[in-house]
């Protein structure tokens, strides 16, 4: 046996020793849901309009609510034009007064491109900035999309750590062998059972497919699981958890099919159904949608298969197989898109979407008993 | 550290591409000595250029196969005594690494870089690159195998054990070291 052989030999015992120490750390991964408990509706119904807001030029779209005790925040981007330099995440925040009354506070930038750029080890160039999201794992944290070069299909999604108002630290998730490049967010994450979260994510390019993201107790990504179809691009996976082990995912095709598309697992997300069209007629857009009482599903949706000009609210009481319009969102000029819906803290419902063709952002809260009286 | 792994790996690709270009010019060892030292500097004194910035961006995570084929090049052009991969073997890689690509985009039905984020595939993956070093007498690629997992361990750069020994580079390096080879 010569030293080249007693060289890899030592290292093969290395690596046994490694694996060991590996395989003895992990702690795997539980796939059993956080079941879903909404409140009864019991106040009077309420639904009132919190947030208005609109830009004189360039962009404000694609909100997204952070839940926080003191009252929720909506960040967005915002800039001259979507994917260019100046764009930066904004946000508002929302607070409720003795008497009741929702009031937005001045909107204000966030998060700039260069600033997160400065929050990666070793700094990076961040070229503009997309869909953002809580991340609800951790506190005062965010997953950003983030262009460092190329478009959207080249965008990778960020963890991002705030602190005072500014990122302090920033690292790509480790999603793809292609630099970790074509993953972006859109909804909120799904929690587990043990407390954890997971992240819906996709990504854009070649045959695009949805996907969940599971994280390590440090957050770093541990799994990932799709939701694919069959001649579809589905992208945005909006996921709805059942019970424990079942849960619905909404897609939206980004080949223009006209239809949302569903997923389905059960068996807590380790695997998904083959993407299937829905009887919704739908432009190429996202939808939201959130569990409520009596084991329904509420989704904002555009709910036609033509443009995106109107936003609805519709119920389902068949875990997503068939819905009935509730509500129309006042109409304004322009395309309604990009919903998110989330759980406040007291029970109410947050729905936030950006509106005038991306130029502005409204954002409503209901309550559980507005819904019930649909 | 993994801002000190990442800035480390930029360095090497840095000296590798100046040693490269130099080559041209001066022979070894002065061209290695040059890709040091420019490598060296562009990481101390310029990382927070535009063009540094952008190549982290761009690039990262290194991992250990790309600046260890870069540092093993460069030995080699030094006289240090390096076994050359054989042209079936980078064949084999080529698809083989074509094979995972595709799948990572989809175009499979099955998703082998998830088995990068498990301790037990990824156990099972280092010992077979271990056993191929065995075989063949091969000890760089058990290196970056069992290095790849040791820092994947440690969790200081991706948390996907692929990301230290395979990068995309790879595909036109050992592309067109095949043609230069085959014509």
């Amino acid at each position: 046996m010569g030293a080249v052989h007693l060289v890899v030999l030592a290292l093969t015992l290395l690596s046994v020793g490694l694996s060991g120490y590996a395989i003895w750390r992990d702690s795997g991964l539980e796939w059993s849901f956080a079941v879903p408990a909404p409140p009864a509706p019991e106040d009077a119904p309420r639904f009132e309009t919190v947030f208005e807001y609109s830009v004189d030029q360039g962009i404000a779209h694609s909100p997204a609510i952070v839940v926080q005790d003191e009252g929720p925040e909506i960040v967005w981007f915002q800039g001259s034009s979507e994917a260019r330099p100046d764009v930066a995440i904004h946000r508002v925040g929302l607070t409720r007064d003795d008497a009741g009354q929702w009031r937005a506070g001045p909107p204000e930038p966030y998060i700039t491109s260069h600033a997160l750029g400065d929050g990666f080890v070793p700094r990076q160039l961040v070229v503009t900035l997309g869909n953002t999201i809580e991340n609800e794992g951790a506190e005062q944290s965010l997953y950003a999309t983030v262009v460092s070069v190329g478009g959207w299909a080249m965008a990778s999604i960020a963890d991002v750590r705030m602190q005072d108002g500014r990122p302090v630290r920033a690292r790509k998730l480790s999603l793809s062998p292609f630099l970790n490049r074509s993953f972006l967010v859109k909804s909120p994450m799904v929690e587990y059972a043990d407390g954890s979260f997971a992240l819906p994510a996709y990504f854009e390019m070649g045959s695009t497919y949805g996907a969940l993201v599971r994280f390590d107790a440090e957050g770093r990504v541990r799994d990932q699981r799709r939701m694919t179809g069959q001649g579809i691009k589905p992208i945005q996976p909006m996921i709805v958890p059942l019970d424990a082990s079942r849960a619905v995912a909404f897609l939206r095709d980004f080949n223009d099919s006209g239809r949302i598309y569903v997923s389905r697992t059960e068996d807590g997300g380790r695997s998904w159904s083959k993407a299937g069209a829905t009887d919704i007629a739908h432009p190429n857009a996202p939808v939201a949608a959130l569990p409520v009482a009596g084991g329904r599903i509420l989704m904002a949706m555009n709910g036609s298969g033509g443009d995106a000009n109107q936003l609805h609210l519709a119920l389902s009481e068949d875990e997503g197989e068939s819905w009935r319009m509730i509500h129309t969102l006042e109409k304004t000029r322009g395309e309604a898109r990009y919903p998110m819906l989330r759980r406040l803290p007291d029970g109410d419902i947050l729905l936030a979407y950006s509106q005038g063709t991306k130029t502005g952002l409204r954002a409503v809260v209901m309550n559980e008993a507005w819904v019930a009286a649909q | 550290m993994s801002g000190v792994l990442a800035a480390g790996g930029l360095g090497v690709l840095v000296a590798w591409v100046v040693f490269a270009l130099a080559g041209w010019f001066v022979a070894a060892p002065l061209s290695v000595w040059l890709g040091g030292v420019v490598g060296a500097l562009a990481v101390l004194l310029l990382r927070d250029t535009v063009p540094m910035r952008g190549l982290v961006a761009l690039l990262a995570p290194f991992g250990v196969m790309l600046p260890a084929l870069a540092l093993r090049h460069m030995a080699a052009r030094l006289g240090l005594p390096v076994m050359p991969f054989g042209t079936v073997d980078l064949l084999v890689f080529l698809v083989a690494y074509i094979v995972f690509l595709a799948s990572a985009m989809g175009a499979l039905p099955v998703d082998i870089y998830r088995l990068g984020y498990a301790p037990f595939p990824v156990a099972v993956l280092v010992l077979a690159v271990c056993a191929y070093g065995l075989i063949t007498g091969n000890w760089f690629l058990p290196l970056v195998a069992v290095l790849g997992q040791a820092l994947w361990i440690t969790g200081w750069g991706s948390s996907n054990w692929f990301d230290y020994v395979t990068h995309v580079l790879l595909v036109p390096m050992a592309a067109v070291t095949l043609v230069l080879r085959l014509f």
